[in-house]
């Protein structure tokens, strides 16, 4: 092959991974940066025969590609399928996790033509790939196989023989729910025969959009009873602390699971790496980009085939200028390192894969696009700029680098947030058991009166038909007053002209989002958008609203309409919104009495009123100005989890130091739960109160910024002692003096002693 | 159902419709305004005659009925109106009376075996819940048009109680499979795709009508779009059948008229809507009248007056095989039409006077063109190559003849 040649002449010094590896580890500048340096053992495959019932043409097929046996896992899943109960499948990338659904649905459809099976990805480049590979076991299988992707981008023309004449459909949940269910008598050949429904990357289908999703699926089924078909789900996820639970919620049935990888894996070295401190004061270390720079270069120099990732855009094409620089052209070849994020045609993606496969393409610089299931083989080393947010994603960027035999190394290199601090202090964190779960409330109303809504449109409601909720015949008969629905003789039919699926996106919670708009240069262009309940502290008029790090400020907060004009500017100070919050507790679902804390979860009615902002400088935070804020008062109501301090906690302390003491604790909890819950620190709110009105005592709301909430609040209600373990290891080994935003929040903002009061009030 | 759950739910719906609302009110929807006290007046269709279908003395304003709340309700859960028309009386001359002739359905958009008789096209419109289809949108009238013994008989089925449907849906599916084909104006792309979709929820059945449809869109399209900018049933009422509507309920207001008609059950409220219906079902059976007249005058040599139009024809003889009445649709377009309509025409004209053996009259007409600075740059080599093919052949012929 030409390209191999090249890239030999390119690099005549090929040294293997293990040497530099080795090299890594002798040098002082890297050994102190690495806070653990783990070597993971390559372990054997581990394999099962083909089941006896597999149709001999699959198996043939299978053994041509010099397939001789399944792995374990796959041969668990298949079984399970076959006897008709629901699967989730949890095992490492590259461990062949594809095969589990497609054998089963293959199996099926070579024994009867009329079987149909429904594939949902998250995505629809995760899509499209699948269809190639589908396409290409089926051309191999002498049986007559017809699959189809179908999404925004499917042509008309190719609509009707799809819905008649595909055996597997592909598409995505928005798909389902806007253009497959509300048409669903175009679709007769599908849901009288549908057999397997896919659900792959499970793990995404959480919060919000799992929540959504979970609702498309019980449309899913009312159809298909209606039909009178009964598909069994397989699903496949990455690990997380609750796969069977999550599962489950998206079944509503019993769900088999499979976690036990078959697959051989090649020994792997993982390391954690920690950027020194530059300003001890601030807590500001050297950047993380700079860091992985540096370590990705060096693998690439010596011809390891790399990706690296990065938590965003930006700073994807960031780290690929700095990489390019590093590779000036003509010494090497100008493809040498490719960027590859979403935004990019789909044309060059393919391209980049198919380089990535063959080896012409040595390094990749990634957003999280490449993170699922693309095939793209498997690379020697990855280098992953910052940590990306959960542990399922850093094993999913992790799992990139590893071929079954060979070594291979993956490095996780920090930023200076709360949680990447955590992480690569407490390595285990990773290492060990995932401890998120990935969380889903498809009873939310906020989130189930849509979706009632949309089923009444798909199918009439009978009257005591349940829809998930126990509160289904209380919505429907509101929506029957309301004129929404028609009830005649015990059935609920749908009675409004609009179609109820078009407004509704399965993304956000409300829709209702305030739309950035950047106007400079006369266009109008939206670059973003904010959560309405946050919009009055981010972007009220004259704010500085950052983006992509670059500053703009609000010229004009179009309140009624929900957009929020902004200009390019460049300035020396932010502006911090001061708020007055009021948490009003609903309801208590439960409660715990400690003797120093005491811990709850349950409804309640965040009010927050805007007053004033103030101007504060870069690095000084001096106060240059401020301005009112004149917008109203903003209502949430939303789930919560709240922490009271009992007396024992502040033995006789001074007010002043309690207060400190729970601000800083708050932003301590705040910055650190969304290791518990797979979410943003911004889909968290906090409140804290020095004296809560329904405790009496001082309390500290962390609480779901989702209306309605998806479940992260009795999530840390059930994980507080963890929780609080956290916090206090975290803080015991952060290295500021008295606090920095990567902690408690830095004393100048917070009070002084912020640090020393926090530790003592969590100690254990 | 506690109070707390209500005033969520309460919030959530509300939360929705302001929501929804701030969406028409930029798309600019109208809403249904109070109705008007004293009820309506609405002008039904010209009847000559009416009766129920038990036959009987009109009952045009009889409506539906029963008490408000509907004790009968179970027996009248869907009607049928009927009533009958003469043929005379709609002024036509083709549609209707001898049997129809193949090369003037194909002029009305139908493909595949012509029916034997007009008795055997059923013209028809419905009435929906909504525009957007999808399984949730009704249709809950089905207003249709026969012709039967020198009369056109027009019915109205009508869905009284959603709970009906089934039933509702077997009759009208039951009525459409007695007819070879149907005539609707737009029908393939909306009451069609409603009515299959209607028929499969109800009854797991297929509609055999629909593989035979004359949608007359598409023809009124292309002898009066040009002419009228607009091709709407309401714009042909007024520009070509001279017959504008007064007191019509605009069809963006039916759906909500209806769901009101569901909860009060006022008969009242529905007879405007049957109105509107019945008038669209016979300007349909009108305008295809007038659509096969202009086929068959232009194939006796009186082509459409609009040059557009005319032309607009001579295509669809074209593609049918009639060439005589193609070329003399071109001709007209040509001597009647402004220089981009006579650009339009030039192409396939000279081609006819080619087959025609016309050389020297197609070259003039192409030279004069060019002259001119007629058309685009695509169309002015276009026309030099016919030119040059032209002016062979005429060599040739000259060769010969001298």
């Amino acid at each position: 092959m030409p390209s191999l040649v090249r890239t030999d002449v390119r690099f005549p010094a090929r040294t293997s991974l293990e040497q530099i590896l080795e090299t890594f580890e002798r040098d002082a500048e890297l050994a102190a940066m690495v806070t653990r340096w783990e070597r993971t053992p390559a372990k054997p495959p581990r394999y099962a025969p083909f089941p006896a019932w597999v149709d001999g043409r699959i198996v043939r097929a299978l053994r041509a590609r010099g397939i001789e046996a399944l792995y374990t896992h796959q041969a668990a899943a298949l079984e399970a399928a076959h006897a008709r109960k629901n699967v989730v499948v949890v095992t490492p990338t590259a461990s062949g996790k594809t095969l589990c659904y497609d054998l089963p649905v293959l199996d099926a459809i070579a024994k009867d033509g009329s079987a149909r099976a429904l594939y949902l990805f998250p995505t629809k480049a995760l899509a499209q790939d699948q269809l190639a590979g589908l396409e290409r076991l089926s051309g191999e299988i002498d049986i007559e196989l017809k699959t189809f992707t179908y999404d925004g981008d499917t042509p008309p023309a190719a609509r009707a023989a799809i819905r008649s004449a595909g055996h597997v459909v592909i598409t995505n949940p928005d798909m389902l729910h806007t253009g497959i269910l509300p048409h669903h008598t175009k679709w007769v050949k599908l849901f009288e025969q549908l057999r397997f429904v896919v659900l792959d990357e499970l793990h995404t289908y959480r919060g919000v959009f799992g929540s959504n999703v979970a609702n498309v699926l019980r449309r899913l089924r009312r159809v298909c009873r209606f039909y009178g078909s009964d598909p069994v789900f397989i699903c496949t996820s990455a690990t997380i602390a609750n796969p069977e639970e999550l599962a489950r919620r998206h079944v509503e049935g019993d769900v088999v699971l499979i976690d036990e990888s078959g697959a051989p894996r090649g020994e792997k070295v993982i390391a954690f790496v920690q950027p020194p401190v530059v300003n001890a004061q601030l807590g500001i270390r050297r950047s993380a980009l700079l860091v992985g720079r540096d370590i990705a270069a060096t693998l690439l120099a010596s011809g390891v085939q790399t990706i690296a990732f990065a938590k965003s855009r930006v700073q994807t094409e960031l780290l690929l200028t700095y990489l390019r620089a590093k590779f000036p052209q003509p010494q090497y070849p100008p493809d040498l390192v490719r960027g590859y994020r979403s935004g990019y045609l789909p044309s060059e993606r393919r391209a980049i894969e198919r380089g990535l496969r063959d080896g012409t393409v040595r390094g990749v610089v990634s957003s999280n696009a490449l993170e699922l299931g693309i095939d793209i083989g498997a690379l020697q080393a990855a280098v992953l700029v910052g940590y990306p947010g959960t542990v399922a994603s850093t094993w999913q960027q992790m799992g990139r680098a590893g071929r079954r035999e060979d070594l291979s190394a993956a490095f996780l290199v920090a930023s200076s947030s709360p949680t990447d601090q955590y992480v690569v202090q407490h390595p285990d964190f990773v290492l060990g058991r995932a401890p998120e779960a990935g969380l889903v409330n498809p009873d939310n109303l906020h989130v189930l009166v849509g979706h009632l809504k949309c089923g009444a449109f798909e199918l009439p409601f009978e009257q005591g038909e349940r829809f998930g909720t126990e509160d289904t015949p209380g919505v429907l008969q509101y929506l029957g007053e309301q004129g929404i629905l028609h009830e005649t003789e015990g059935r609920y039919h749908w009675s409004d002209q609009a179609f109820p699926a078009q407004a509704m996106s399965l993304r956000t919670a409300s829709n209702d989002n305030v739309v950035i708009v950047d106007t400079t240069g006369g266009g109008q262009r939206v670059i973003g958008e904010v959560d309405r309940f946050a919009a009055p502290v981010l972007v009220h008029e004259q704010a500085i609203y950052l983006h992509e790090s670059r500053q703009f400020q609000v010229e004009r907060l179009d309140w009624e309409n929900a957009k929020a004009y902004v200009t390019e500017v460049k300035v020396d100070y932010y502006t911090d919104a001061d708020l007055a919050v009021r948490v009003r507790v609903i309801d208590e679902f439960a409660r715990t009495a400690g003797r120093r804390f005491s811990r709850a979860h349950g409804e309640i009615l965040v009010t927050a009123l805007p007053t004033i902002y103030k101007k504060l400088t870069m690095f000084t935070h001096e106060n240059v100005g401020w301005g009112k804020i004149h917008l109203p008062e903003q209502e949430l109501q939303t789930t919560s989890f709240w922490l009271t301090l009992e007396e024992a906690a502040v033995p006789g302390w001074p007010r002043e130091r309690v207060e400190v003491g729970l601000a800083g604790l708050g932003n301590l909890l705040h910055a650190l739960a969304p290791l518990f819950l797979m979410c943003d620190a911004h889909d968290l709110g906090l409140a804290v109160e020095s004296r809560s009105p329904h405790a009496r005592r001082p309390a500290i709301h962390l609480f779901d910024m989702t209306p309605g909430g998806v479940g992260f609040a009795e999530r840390l209600y059930r994980s507080t002692d963890a929780l609080l373990e956290r916090a206090r290891e975290h803080l015991a080994s952060c290295g500021c003096e008295d606090g920095c935003p990567a902690c408690v929040g830095p004393a100048y903002a917070i009070g002084a002693h912020v640090r020393s009061s926090v530790a003592d009030l969590i100690r254990a | 159902m506690t109070l707390d759950l209500r005033a969520r739910i309460a919030a959530i719906v509300e939360r929705d419709r302001a929501r929804s609302a701030r969406v028409e009110a930029s798309a600019g929807r109208p809403r249904e305004p109070d109705p008007a006290p004293g009820g309506w007046t609405a002008e039904g269709p010209r009847a000559v005659g009416s009766r129920t279908e038990s036959g009987g003395t009109p009952p045009r304003r009889e409506g539906f009925g029963g008490p408000p709340h509907g004790a009968d309700r179970n027996e009248r859960g869907f009607s049928l109106r009927e009533q009958r028309i003469a043929i005379d009386d709609l002024g036509l001359e083709v549609v209707g009376r001898a049997a129809p002739e193949a090369g003037v359905l194909a002029h009305l958009g139908l493909r595949g075996d012509p029916p034997a008789s007009w008795d055997d096209v059923l013209f028809l419109d419905t009435e929906t819940t909504g525009l957007s289809g999808g399984t949730g949108t009704y249709v809950f009238l089905l207003g249709t048009a026969h012709f039967s013994d020198g009369e056109l008989v027009l019915r109205q089925h009508v869905l009284h109680d959603l709970a009906r449907e089934r039933e509702f849906v077997a009759a009208i599916h039951a009525e459409l499979g007695r007819f070879r084909a149907c005539a609707s104006y737009n029908g393939k792309c909306f009451d069609l795709p409603l009515l299959r979709s209607r028929v499969t929820l109800a009854l797991r059945a297929e509609l055999s009508v629909d593989e035979s449809h004359l949608d007359l869109l598409h023809p009124a399209r292309r002898l009066w779009k040009d002419r009228f900018g607009s091709t709407t049933l309401r714009q042909l009422e007024e520009s070509v059948l001279d017959d504008p509507r007064v007191d019509d309920v605009s069809g963006a207001l039916i759906p909500e008229r209806y769901f009101r008609y569901l909860r009060v059950r006022d008969p009242g409220i529905l007879e405007p809507i049957l109105a509107h219906n019945a008038r669209d079902v016979v300007s349909l059976v009108r305008i295809s009248d007038l659509v096969a007249r202009a086929v068959i005058l232009a194939r006796s040599g009186r082509a459409p007056d609009h040059a557009p139009a005319a032309l607009a024809l001579a295509r669809v003889f074209e593609r049918t095989g009639e060439t005589e009445a193609a070329f003399c649709c071109y001709e007209s377009a040509y001597a009647d039409g402004d220089l981009t309509v006579r650009t339009r025409a030039a192409l396939p004209y000279a081609r006819a006077l080619e087959r025609r053996g016309d050389v020297t009259r197609a070259v003039t007409m192409l030279e004069t063109l060019l002259a001119l600075g007629a058309g685009s740059e695509t169309w002015r080599e276009q026309a030099e190559a016919r030119l040059r093919r032209l002016s062979r052949i005429e060599m040739r012929r000259l060769a010969v003849a001298g």
